[in-house]
């Protein structure tokens, strides 16, 4: 294969990495996780990234649902700040819905919601997301209660950590979450968001993530 | 109470992804979960995702090596290209792929690398692109250089690329590095053999192009990576 300038298409044609034993038929191996290492680019973040309620950083945030920040501390053991750790939230539009193949009613999802963010933590290891309060939805699983999937990246993670924020407003929902119920009883309130003074007239929740620490206190995780 | 649930991910082989700590990585510690993680049943939330973040994660960067009009970077200008498939070999169309990496002296343009080697006011080293109907990335930059990880014990870093690639949906994530074929350092690299699988290892160096196979003055790698696709993420019923 040749390439005459910009763009071209260099060695197009390489058969995927794979190992060599593999039968023909066989899935492909997917690629093994690094760490982001200590110097994942600040200049990704543009401003709204953080905002998961925005389809780009120039897009109004979407009309639906109650506004809301979701902000905390990311800590590691010793309960020190996670220094430029990034975190990537996914999330439900306000009616429960996502904007894709696997949600049955996504040609009703609100089309003014991205329902998805990143955000980095500063010196102090603390970041914020804004969004709208997510809806429940019904699932084969079980009813899910309002929640946001949160995915930690950071130096020294070598596979990304994945974890869900519930909020406080829905008790009983959270006490049938097929997910929450997961985990033994003492710990299910560890990832349930707490509230915190409003600001600028949208309500806040605190969610910190201990990422190492006691039993009783490090946020529990689920597997990728 | 949590072994009955259904195992609806395709488990992904361990010993094809790196297992921590790692010595002289002192953040593998510091920031490993005590705790097992939960097995958790897949609902919708963890089988969906965004479709498409080039409104978001804006695509469009692709030339690291010219930070202006003749503001060339100082180093040996490659092209790296490939492609992002999923597990049955497809391409995965519309990938969001972001890349960073040290400069040719290996030092980051980053206020937190604060070694002594130097900066190049033409390098910054971050771009991002976004994978066309074949799958296929692609981005002009520079060879980066090797450098010593402090208070390692002498552990080098192998010129590297950083990878992070956002398919569609939450599943198909993807936090890499690419290494380059022939370097002394890889065999050494404690991230590299992190990975117990050895041929999972050799998926991330990349492949040479042959000089004689590129038409411009640049040395062509070709790096192609797998994300979880179909396996992961089964239909609803």
């Amino acid at each position: 294969m040749t390439g005459a300038g910009r763009g071209a298409r260099i060695g197009a044609g390489r058969e995927p990495a794979t190992p060599a034993a593999r039968l023909p038929n066989a899935p492909l191996v997917p690629t093994g996780w690094h760490t982001i290492g200590p110097f994942f680019p600040r200049t990704f973040f543009q401003v709204g990234d953080n905002d998961l309620a925005r389809l780009s950083a120039e897009a109004a945030p979407t009309a639906r649902g109650e506004r809301i920040r979701l902000i905390g501390h990311v800590l590691e053991e010793g309960a020190q700040p996670c220094v430029n750790a990034v975190l990537e939230a996914w999330q439900a539009d306000a009616a429960g819905r996502f904007r894709h193949p696997h949600d049955p009613e996504a040609h009703l999802a609100d089309p003014d919601f991205l329902g998805w963010g990143r955000a980095w933590t500063d010196a102090e290891g603390r970041y914020e997301f804004r969004t709208v309060m997510p809806g429940g939805y019904r699932d084969r699983a079980g009813p899910r209660a309002p929640h946001v999937n949160i995915a930690v990246l950071a130096s020294g993670i070598m596979r990304r950590l994945c974890t869900t924020v519930f909020f406080p407003d829905f008790a009983a929902a959270n006490a049938a979450d097929p997910v929450l119920c997961c985990l033994p009883e003492p710990l299910r309130p560890l990832l349930v968001a707490r509230p915190e003074p409003d600001a600028e007239g949208e309500r806040v929740f605190r969610f910190d993530l201990l990422l190492r620490g006691a039993p009783q206190e490090e946020t529990p995780f689920f597997l990728d | 109470m949590t072994t009955d649930l259904p195992d609806l991910f395709h488990p992904i082989d361990e010993a094809t992804q790196p297992q921590v700590p790692i010595e002289g990585y002192r953040n593998t510690v510091l920031r490993t979960p005590r705790r097992a993680p939960f097995r958790r049943p897949v609902t919708r939330s963890e089988l969906t995702g965004p479709l498409d973040l080039s409104a978001k994660l804006r695509p469009g960067d692709d030339n690291l090596a010219l930070a202006g009009p003749g503001r060339v970077a100082i180093g040996q200008l490659i092209h790296v290209s490939g492609r992002v498939l999923d597990e049955d070999g497809r391409p995965v169309t519309g990938a969001i792929v972001e890349i960073w990496q040290a400069n040719a002296a290996g030092r980051y343009f980053n206020p937190i690398d604060t070694r002594e080697a130097p900066l190049d006011p033409n390098f910054v080293g971050n771009g991002r692109c976004r994978t066309d109907a074949d799958g296929r990335f692609g981005f002009f930059t520079i060879k980066p250089g090797a450098y010593p990880v402090p208070d390692s014990g002498r552990w080098w870093r192998p010129p590297h690329i950083h990878f992070s690639v956002l398919g569609p949906g939450s599943l198909a994530r993807l936090v890499t590095q690419m290494y380059f074929p022939g370097e002394p350092l890889n065999a050494l690299d404690r991230l590299i053999l992190s990975i117990p699988d050895t041929a999972a290892q050799q998926q991330l160096v990349a492949r040479q192009v042959p000089p004689t196979e590129v038409e411009g003055e640049w040395l062509g790698f070709v790096h192609d990576m797998v994300l979880r696709g179909r396996h992961a993420t089964p239909p609803l019923p």
